[in-house]
C-alpha cells in the first residue's frame, strides 16, 4: 500500500487526513495520544491515530466483567482479552502472565505491568487518581544527591497540570491544606468526592498518628456532569471499568476526536518507524490483522503507546542511520524503567471498617513521600483500598464450608472487618532496569519486550526502615487484630522512564518538549519521558507532558 | 467509525452464550409449566429433578432463590456429575427424616464425603454464582449471587450503584444487622 500525496485544494501546509497520511500521526489511543490528537485538531491540523488493539463498546467490557468468575474479577486485565495481534499481559495464572512480557532480574514479578492494548488504552482500567509531582520530586539530585533533576521546574509544569485537570475533569478539595501539592494556579474544576466509612476511619486513625490522609485529586465527575460525562454514582468499579463513564477514560475521547475530523485506525499494529535521508521520520509501518503491511506518512509523528510499547517500537525500528534503534543515540531508550513498587498490608479487625462505598480509591497519605531521608531511601504513599470486599468475603467464607446463618455472618464479617493498605514506593531511575527486545516473537512475528528489573536498595531500605514499620502503626491504630504485609514487591502499573527526558542529548532520549533529540519531527510524550517517578500515580504528569508536547508540535508546524 | 472496526469479545465472553442459556432455562421452565409437552421421554424426569433441586436448595439456603438461576444450575450440575441426581434425592431424604425446615436442622446429619460435598457445592454455586471459581468458568449469576447480599445495606455490588451523586456517607450500620434477602 502506498502513501497519499498532499491534496492541492487544501490550505498550504495542511494535509487532508486519509487512512495513510495526515499532518500528525499519533500511535496509541490512550490518554496521552488522545490529548495530543485533540489539541492538534483544535489547531487545525489533520490527525490519523493508530491503535494496535480493538475498539470495544463500554457495555461489552462491563458484561465481560460481570461474566468473570469471582476470583478473576480481581484481575483488572481479565475483562480485556487481548487480540492475537495485540497481546498484553494476562494475569489469571503465572503461566499466562509469562506469555507476553518477558521479565527477569531480582524483582521480575514487580514489573508485571497491567496495561491493555485496546482503543482508549489503559485509562479503561485506571483508578483515575491524579496526583501531581511536588517541586522536590523534580529535584532529587540537587536536594538529596540521588537520581537526576528534571531540566525544568515545577513552575514550568504547573500550567500544564492545570490544563490537564480541566481537559480530563479532575475533582479535588478547594482547601489548600488538603491539596497535594498546595501550589496551584486555579482551583480544581470540581469539588471533592465524599469518603465512605472505611476511608473516613482510616483518615481518623492516620490523624491520631499525626498523618494526613488527603482526598485524592481524581478524574471522576463529582456531583455534576463534566465534558458530556455523568457524575460518579459510586458504582465502585473504577477498576476495571467505570460502567457509566463518570471516570475519565480515553475511550470517551475517541468519538470527540472523530467529530473533529480525526481518523482512528483500530487493529493497526505499528511495528517500524521509518527515517529519511535527513534522519527525520518519514513514515510509520503497521500490520493489520491479516498481516498485511501498511505505510502511513505525516509531518509530525507522536508515539504514545505507553512506557513499554514505545521503547519497544523504537528498538524495533533500528536502521543504518540508527543502528541502536530510532531516537537512541544516547543508548537510553528502554533504560531507567520505573514504577512504584508496591507492598500490601492485609488487615483483620475486630470492628467493621467497611469498603465498597464510593470509588475504589479516593485518598492517600502523601506527606510520607517527602523528607530528607530521600538521600538514603525512597518515600512511600499509603492508600486505603476502597474496593468492595464482598467478593473476597464471599469466596473466603464459602471455602470454610459454612452453611446457614453462620455463612451469612462470616461473609459479612470478612467483608466488613478486613481491609488492605497499599504502599507504593519511590523508585530511582537506574539504567540497568532495561527493556530490550526478546528473541521470542508474538503472533505477528514482532519481538516481545524483555525487561530486567531490580527495585534496588533505595526501595528495599524504604520498606525495611520506613514504610513497613509505619504501616504496622497504622494497622494498630485502626484496631487490627492481625496484619500480614506482603514481602514480594508487585507492580503499580505506572510505567515510566524508558524514553527519559533531559536537555543533554547524550544522556536523555527526549528534550524538554518530549521531542526526540535525534529526530526533529518525532515526539514521545508520556510516562516514558518522566525523569523521576515520585510516589504518586503517574497519569496526570503524563497528561501534562502531552499538552506541553502538543504546544511544541503546534508551534513547530506553524513555523514550518 | 467503520462498523467493521467494531469488536466483539471472544466467544467465551459473548452475550450470545448468556442468551442461549437463558433460552434453555426458559425451555426447562416450560416443561414444568406445560403438561401438554410432557410426552417427551426425558421431560418428566427433568421436571421432577428440577423441582427436587429447587426444593433442596431452599432447604440448604434460607433466602429468596431465583428459579431461573436454579434451573440453569440444576442442568449444569446434573450434566457435570452423573451421581448428582442421586445425591439430591439422598440429601432430601435426610432432610425429610429430620422434618427439617432450615439447613441447621439437618446438615449435621449429612455424612462426610460425596453427599456433604454435593450439599456444599450447591450452596457455593448459589453464593458465588459459579460452579467452579476458575478461569473460563461459566457464570450463572452476578448481581443475584448470594455472596453480595449479606452486605448489601452498605456495599455496592461492583458496577451497580446504591446511592446517587455524592450521596454516600461515612456512616455504616453495625456488623450484627444482617439484611433480609
Amino acid at each position: 500500500m502506498d502513501v497519499g500525496s498532499t491534496p492541492t485544494q487544501l490550505p498550504a501546509g495542511i494535509l487532508m487526513a486519509t487512512e495513510n497520511s495526515a499532518d500528525v500521526i499519533v500511535v496509541g489511543t490512550g490518554i496521552v495520544g488522545c490529548l495530543v490528537a485533540q489539541q492538534m485538531l483544535d489547531s487545525g491540523l489533520s490527525v490519523v491515530m493508530l491503535e494496535a488493539g480493538p475498539r470495544v463498546d463500554r457495555w461489552r467490557i462491563v458484561e465481560n466483567y460481570r461474566n468473570l468468575p469471582p476470583t478473576l474479577r480481581l484481575h483488572f486485565d481479565a475483562p480485556y482479552p487481548p487480540k492475537a495481534w495485540a497481546p498484553h499481559m494476562e494475569s489469571y495464572t503465572d503461566a499466562a502472565a509469562a506469555e507476553y512480557l518477558q521479565l527477569e532480574g531480582p524483582n521480575a514479578r514487580a514489573y508485571r505491568q497491567g496495561y491493555v492494548r485496546y482503543a482508549g488504552g489503559t485509562t479503561w482500567h485506571w483508578a483515575g487518581i491524579c496526583w501531581r509531582l511536588t517541586p522536590q520530586d523534580m529535584r532529587l539530585k540537587s536536594l538529596y544527591g540521588v537520581a537526576r533533576d528534571w531540566d525544568f521546574d515545577y513552575d514550568t509544569l504547573e500550567p500544564y497540570y492545570t490544563r490537564a485537570e480541566y481537559a480530563i475533569g479532575v475533582c479535588g478539595p478547594s482547601d489548600a491544606s488538603l491539596q497535594w501539592p498546595p501550589m496551584r494556579s486555579k482551583p480544581y474544576p470540581m469539588g471533592p468526592l465524599p469518603f465512605g466509612p472505611g476511608e473516613q476511619r482510616f483518615t481518623d486513625a492516620a490523624a491520631r498518628l499525626g498523618l494526613k490522609n488527603l482526598p485524592s485529586a481524581q478524574a471522576r465527575n463529582s456531583r455534576i456532569s463534566y465534558d458530556g460525562r455523568p457524575p460518579c454514582c459510586g458504582n465502585n468499579n473504577c477498576i476495571p471499568v467505570c460502567p457509566i463513564a463518570a471516570k475519565y477514560d480515553a475511550a470517551t475521547a475517541l468519538p470527540k476526536i472523530e467529530a473533529k475530523g480525526g481518523r482512528i485506525l483500530a487493529n493497526a499494529v505499528a511495528y517500524r518507524v521509518e527515517t529519511d535521508q535527513k534522519n527525520a521520520i518519514a513514515a510509520v509501518h503497521y500490520f493489520d490483522p491479516d498481516r498485511r503491511s501498511h505505510r502511513v506518512t505525516g509531518r509530525i509523528f507522536v508515539l504514545a503507546c505507553n512506557g513499554i510499547e514505545t521503547p519497544k517500537l523504537l528498538l524495533l525500528s533500528k536502521d543504518d542511520r540508527n543502528p541502536n534503534g530510532v531516537a537512541n543515540s544516547s543508548d537510553q531508550v528502554g533504560r531507567n524503567m520505573m514504577d512504584q513498587p508496591k507492598l500490601v498490608a492485609e488487615l483483620t479487625l475486630a470492628d467493621p471498617l467497611w469498603t465498597g462505598v464510593g470509588p475504589v480509591q479516593g485518598s492517600s497519605i502523601m506527606q510520607t513521600s517527602q523528607g530528607d531521608f530521600r538521600g538514603r531511601h525512597g518515600g512511600a504513599l499509603f492508600r486505603f483500598n476502597n474496593m468492595a470486599r464482598s467478593t473476597f468475603g464471599g469466596v473466603a467464607a464459602i471455602r470454610k464450608g459454612l452453611v446457614g446463618r453462620a455463612l451469612d455472618e462470616e461473609i459479612r464479617r470478612l467483608s466488613a472487618c478486613t481491609a488492605e493498605i497499599a504502599i507504593e514506593h519511590e523508585l530511582l531511575p537506574d539504567p540497568n532496569n532495561r527493556l530490550t527486545l526478546s528473541s521470542k516473537k508474538d503472533w505477528l512475528g514482532i519481538n516481545k519486550p524483555n525487561i530486567y528489573y531490580d527495585v534496588g536498595d533505595y526501595v528495599r531500605r524504604s520498606a525495611q526502615e520506613y514504610s513497613v514499620p509505619l504501616v504496622r502503626k497504622l494497622a494498630a491504630e485502626l484496631g487490627s487484630t492481625d496484619v500480614k504485609v506482603s514481602t514480594e514487591f508487585t507492580n503499580s502499573d505506572h510505567i515510566m522512564g524508558g524514553t527519559i527526558m533531559g536537555a543533554n542529548s547524550a544522556t536523555a532520549v527526549v528534550d524538554l518538549d518530549c521531542r526526540a533529540h535525534d529526530h526533529p519531527n518525532l515526539f514521545l510524550p508520556g510516562g516514558g519521558a518522566m525523569t523521576t517517578a515520585g510516589c504518586g500515580n503517574s497519569t496526570l504528569t503524563m497528561a501534562a507532558l502531552a499538552l506541553k508536547a502538543a504546544d511544541a508540535i503546534a508551534g513547530q508546524v506553524k513555523r514550518g | 467509525m467503520n462498523p467493521s472496526d467494531r469488536d466483539d469479545a471472544p466467544p467465551e465472553f459473548s452475550l450470545l452464550r448468556r442468551k442461549t442459556l437463558i433460552g434453555g432455562g426458559l425451555l426447562l421452565g416450560g416443561f414444568v409449566a406445560s403438561p401438554r409437552i410432557s410426552a417427551a421421554p426425558e421431560a418428566p424426569a427433568t421436571a421432577d429433578f428440577d423441582n427436587y433441586f429447587i426444593q433442596l436448595s431452599s432447604l440448604l439456603i434460607q433466602h429468596q432463590l431465583d428459579r431461573e438461576v436454579g434451573l440453569r444450575l440444576a442442568a449444569a450440575l446434573r450434566t457435570r456429575d452423573p451421581e448428582f441426581t442421586a445425591h439430591v434425592s439422598a440429601l432430601l431424604d435426610i432432610a425429610r427424616k429430620k422434618n427439617a425446615k432450615i439447613v441447621e436442622e439437618f446438615f449435621p446429619d449429612v455424612p462426610d464425603g460425596p453427599l456433604k460435598d454435593t450439599a456444599l457445592l450447591i450452596i457455593s454455586a448459589w453464593y458465588l454464582g459459579v460452579i467452579v471459581d476458575e478461569p473460563g468458568a461459566e457464570v450463572f449469576a452476578y448481581e443475584l449471587a448470594l455472596m453480595y447480599q449479606p452486605t448489601l445495606d452498605v456495599m455496592t455490588i461492583p458496577t451497580y450503584a446504591i446511592s446517587g451523586p455524592n450521596e454516600w456517607t461515612s456512616e455504616a450500620p453495625p456488623l450484627n444487622s444482617l439484611p433480609a434477602f
